[in-house]
């Protein structure tokens, strides 16, 4: 934070006295015309995104994340709603007047301009004197390591050195709000989990406030302070990654993030302890008693959630047949670092990975084995309907 | 990903674009609704208060009753089905050369490929005359081919002359089109369809043939319009097979009797509307040619001789005769009478080239040159509207622009006679005076200015939507989202991305109003000479000699412009650090 201020008082703008950069959403809506009958893209989105955060959305497409992030930028126009940075309305702000800067999922370089011209843009069109310009844009470019490549033209550049100038290009205006829509998609899976890295580095760095588009959930695992789960244009989780996680608010966001197993059960009992609430359910033949979610009553539909890897398998060399806690081995596949099983159980189907598995420990379909979970790592939430 | 798709990504081409559609989801700016107020205010201007005049006088009691006789008296039935056998005949004999000339170019290895490109391309350039003139020379009554070197009486006059003649003005057109669709086929698929077991000639009639037929109905149906549109090859080979077109003209300047005119011109428009809707919104649409940038592997050529021998035959033969159209315009204007009496002589060019002539020339090559850069202009900011800023009406807009190419020529100049010729005036007001005909400002040179305008101003849009598609609107939003204006944008972003387009639209401008005739026939003043109406009316009083001799320097005319406006906006794409 401090490196932001001392950058930005240089710049003779008394704006940025203190680090800023709250963004706030109220009710945000977009219909796009084409009926009354249709489903609105975003339906309804209220967020707080505090100063310097790296906020994520994330969902399936055609969830309306896309949409609420160019709502913030300013290329669709809200049908309802509010949004304002830092108490300041944005709604009647065209694009070009947001103190925001957006990273393109196709990069969109300039391709008649060169590098160090595409950095250079948007500070010469705020009229800064020249060797402003020039200094700026080669720190920025320095910061990305693309010194050597200034006077490259964007279609000698690999994809991930593009994606590295329009990075460039976007915090080189030291933006109020940094969007990303989706910057990672067209790099190949190495590149993309370097790029993830850099972008969280620079980020945390600069400490500009960061609304971030994917449907990578690694992606929004690995970068976000955040994650904002979106369904059919309706937030379902804003929480921290291991959260959302670990304690999914609903059974959609439990699949999306993740795998996971969903066994049917009831509540034996339920308490709620100063941690939360804590559930006594049966499932796989034996008795649990699991963290449960927050929303859930003495008698509603319940679903429990287990992830294939809290699945704990031992030995049953005397069992037969699939009752109470034993279970039989369908598939068997070996990854390297993990085996994925599947097992017939009493409660259906379960998935458990086992991660590295020792020489000769790997079991053939076939075999019978006793199935269990460890409780705490459990999920006991409402059931979809 | 994989390894090997990344210089795709690298290209500055980038995806298709994504969300386009959606463009229209922002406000638009201040400048952006005057930018489209004062384009629909300018075409209104140029096209649609024409075409309303049109319609008013057609639809009078006079215009009314021309329209009835059209229906009912046998005559002029039969100048309807002229006019619609030979619009078909035009259609499938063009889209046939078209093709050949294509598939040839594509798909077959020979020597002197490039120079059959240019060949091919020759027509685009030559004044309406220069192959109906020729073809007189060559094939007419005492035609050089015809009767001294076969000794035959042959009539080339009439629809034989007219689908020969128009045919070989129009096919490049047809060629062009097939070619890019030729070229942007997938060879992966003739690929696979020869790993399923198909031979060249099974792959040719089910794969190539089936994929490229919205192509040939788009060019059918182009050629059809610009047969039927098309006043100046009627006039001149027609004889006497009356077309719609050239009973228009009758009316108008034969028996004086406008509304009539107006009403033949409004038999003219309706299939020339409707041939082109139908090709812009369906033609286009059904298309499955797959642009997908990157074409996997390489086309196989036609070895075989069976087929590349009666091919290549035919394609040269129609070059040869391309070309000797061509030797006899150019040796015409050194001649006294090509094929009666042909001795050299500089007559032609000195009768050209001073008095009339000269003028002629010096006004047609100004008023082309002031209508070119306007005309480019607005096509290219009709196409970004129509690409980018519009949402609603898009189509509409696009179609508004589209009409100076859609409604025919003689159709076009009709509407600016009655349009023009008197001052516009509301309650006792004068709001314009008059444009065009004898009392206009200017000598009427605004009035052929605008039609100039009008009639190019379609090729540079046409151009400007291909180039704009190509370019992500990403990266639009770019520069916005770094805070650049809606104009800022256009000026720094877009304008400089689309310029190779904008140049191919103002080459084409410029020689398609180099070569305009027919609304020129019915504007035209004795203040202001147009070459080619100059040129139809040797051609009417018999001077071949000067009409070659006016052919060449056009196209000599129109050669030096374009490769001057080449030389002058080059493609600056080598991005140079402005420091």
């Amino acid at each position: 934070m401090a490196t932001t201020t001392s950058t930005s008082t240089s710049s003779g703008t008394p704006v940025q006295a203190r680090p800023s950069g709250s963004l706030h959403l109220d009710n945000l809506v977009k219909q796009y015309p084409g009926g009354v009958s249709a489903e609105p893209a975003v339906a309804g989105i209220d967020l707080d995104i505090r100063p310097g955060e790296f906020l994520t959305l994330l969902g399936p497409s055609g969830c309306g994340k896309t949409t609420t992030l160019r709502m913030i930028a300013g290329f669709e126009t809200p049908s309802h709603g509010s949004l304002t940075l830092d108490g300041e309305d944005m709604v009647s702000l065209t694009p070009d007047k947001r103190p925001m800067a957006m990273v393109f999922q196709s990069y969109a370089l300039f391709p008649h301009m060169s590098v160090f011209d595409n950095v250079a843009y948007g500070l010469r069109l705020q009229k800064l004197p020249r060797k402003r310009v020039q200094e700026e844009v080669e720190f920025a470019l320095a910061s990305m390591s693309l010194t050597k490549l200034a006077d490259r033209a964007p279609n000698q550049l690999s994809g991930g050195q593009q994606q590295r100038v329009a990075l460039a290009r976007a915090m080189v205006m030291k933006p109020k709000v940094l969007l990303f829509d989706e910057p990672l998609s067209n790099l190949d899976a190495k590149l993309r989990v370097q790029m993830r890295t850099e972008i969280r580095a620079l980020q945390h760095k600069l400490g500009i406030t960061s609304v971030y588009v994917t449907h990578d959930q690694d992606e929004a695992m690995s970068l976000s302070d955040r994650i904002v789960v979106m369904r059919q244009g309706r937030i379902e989780q804003v929480a921290t990654p291991e959260t959302v996680y670990r304690k999914p608010a609903s059974v959609f966001v439990a699949d999306f993030i993740g795998r996971a197993n969903f066994l049917d059960t009831s509540i034996e009992q339920l308490a709620r302890e100063a941690d939360g609430a804590r559930a006594t359910v049966r499932a796989l033949g034996a008795t649990y008693t699991v963290p449960a979610h927050d929303g859930i009553g003495p008698g509603s539909p319940v679903c429990l959630m287990v992830r294939p890897e809290s699945v704990v398998l031992a030995p049953a060399p005397d069992a037969r047949e699939v009752s109470g806690t034993e279970g039989r081995v369908l598939k068997s596949v070996f990854y390297g670092a993990w085996v994925e099983y599947e097992i017939e159980t009493v409660g259906g189907n379960v998935t458990a990975v086992i991660y590295d598995p020792a020489p000769g420990d790997i079991l053939d379909p076939g075999t019978f084995v006793r199935v269990s979970f460890e409780q705490d790592r459990a999920w006991l939430l409402p059931a979809e309907d | 990903m994989s390894l090997d798709t990344l210089p795709a990504a690298a290209l500055p081409a980038a995806p298709p674009p994504r969300r386009g559609s959606r463009q229209g989801g922002a406000r638009m700016d201040t400048v952006t609704k005057l930018v489209i107020t004062a384009v629909v205010l300018i075409l209104a201007i140029l096209i649609g208060y024409p075409l309303v005049r049109i319609l008013t006088q057609a639809f009078g009691a006079e215009g009314l009753e021309t329209l009835r006789n059209i229906a009912t008296s046998s005559a002029n039935r039969a100048v309807l089905l002229n006019t619609v056998v030979l619009g078909v005949l035009v259609g499938a004999v063009g889209t046939a050369i078209g093709f050949a000339f294509a598939y040839a170019q594509a798909r077959l290895d020979f020597r002197g490929r490039k120079l059959l490109h240019l060949i091919a391309l020759l027509p685009i350039v030559s004044p309406p005359f220069a192959v109906a003139t020729a073809v007189i020379t060559l094939f007419g009554r005492s035609g050089l081919v015809t009767n001294k070197m076969l000794g035959l009486d042959y009539n080339i006059y009439g629809l034989t002359g007219l689908t020969l003649v128009l045919s070989l003005s129009f096919f490049p057109v047809a060629y062009m089109n097939l070619l890019g669709m030729l070229r942007s086929l997938d060879p992966a698929t003739d690929e696979a369809a020869s790993s399923l077991g198909a031979n060249r000639w099974k792959i040719f009639r089910s794969v190539t043939i089936p994929m490229l037929i919205p192509g040939f109905a788009s060019c059918f149906l182009l050629l059809f319009v610009e047969a039927i549109a098309d006043l100046a090859n009627p006039l001149v080979i027609g004889g006497d097979f009356t077309v719609l077109s050239s009973r228009a003209y009758i009316a108008i300047t034969g028996e004086y009797d406008v509304a009539s005119g107006a009403a033949y011109s409004l038999v003219l428009l309706l299939p020339g509307l409707l041939v082109f809707l139908v090709q812009r919104y369906w033609a286009e649409r059904r298309s499955v040619v797959s642009v997908t940038g990157k074409p996997s592997g390489n086309i196989t050529l036609l070895r075989s001789p069976l087929a590349r021998i009666p091919l290549l035959t035919v394609v040269l033969a129609i070059a040869a005769l391309i070309v000797a159209i061509y030797v006899t315009v150019f040796v015409g204007a050194f001649t006294a009478i090509l094929g009666v009496n042909n001795t050299f002589t500089l007559a032609n060019y000195r009768y050209v080239l001073s008095g009339i002539g000269s003028d002629a020339m010096f006004t047609t090559t100004i008023l082309a040159l002031i209508a070119t850069p306007v005309a480019g202009v607005l096509g290219m900011v009709l196409a970004w509207l129509v690409v980018r800023k519009v949402r609603r009406g898009r189509g509409a807009l696009d179609f508004l622009g589209m009409l100076g190419l859609a409604v025919p020529g003689t159709v076009l100049g009709i509407g600016y006679a009655l349009a023009f010729n008197k001052p516009f005036i509301i309650g006792n007001i004068q709001l314009l005076p008059a444009l065009a005909g004898g009392g206009a400002i200017f000598g009427g040179a605004l009035a052929i200015v605008m039609v100039y305008v009008i009639r190019s101003m379609p090729s540079g849009q046409r151009s400007g939507i291909a180039a704009l598609q190509q370019i992500d609107p990403a990266i639009d939003e770019a520069s916005t989202s770094l805070g650049a204006s809606g104009l800022r944008t256009f000026r720094s972003i877009t304008l400089p991305l689309i310029r190779p387009a904008l140049l191919s639209g103002l080459t084409y401008a410029f020689a398609r109003a180099m070569t305009t005739l027919s609304p020129i026939i019915f504007i035209t003043t004795p203040q202001t000479k147009i070459m080619t109406s100059q040129i139809l009316s040797e051609v009417d009083s018999g001077r071949f000699g000067n009409a070659f001799a006016y052919c060449t320097i056009l196209i000599a005319i129109v050669l030096g412009v374009i490769g001057l406006m080449n030389l002058l906006i080059r493609d600056r794409r080598a991005p140079a650090r402005v420091n």
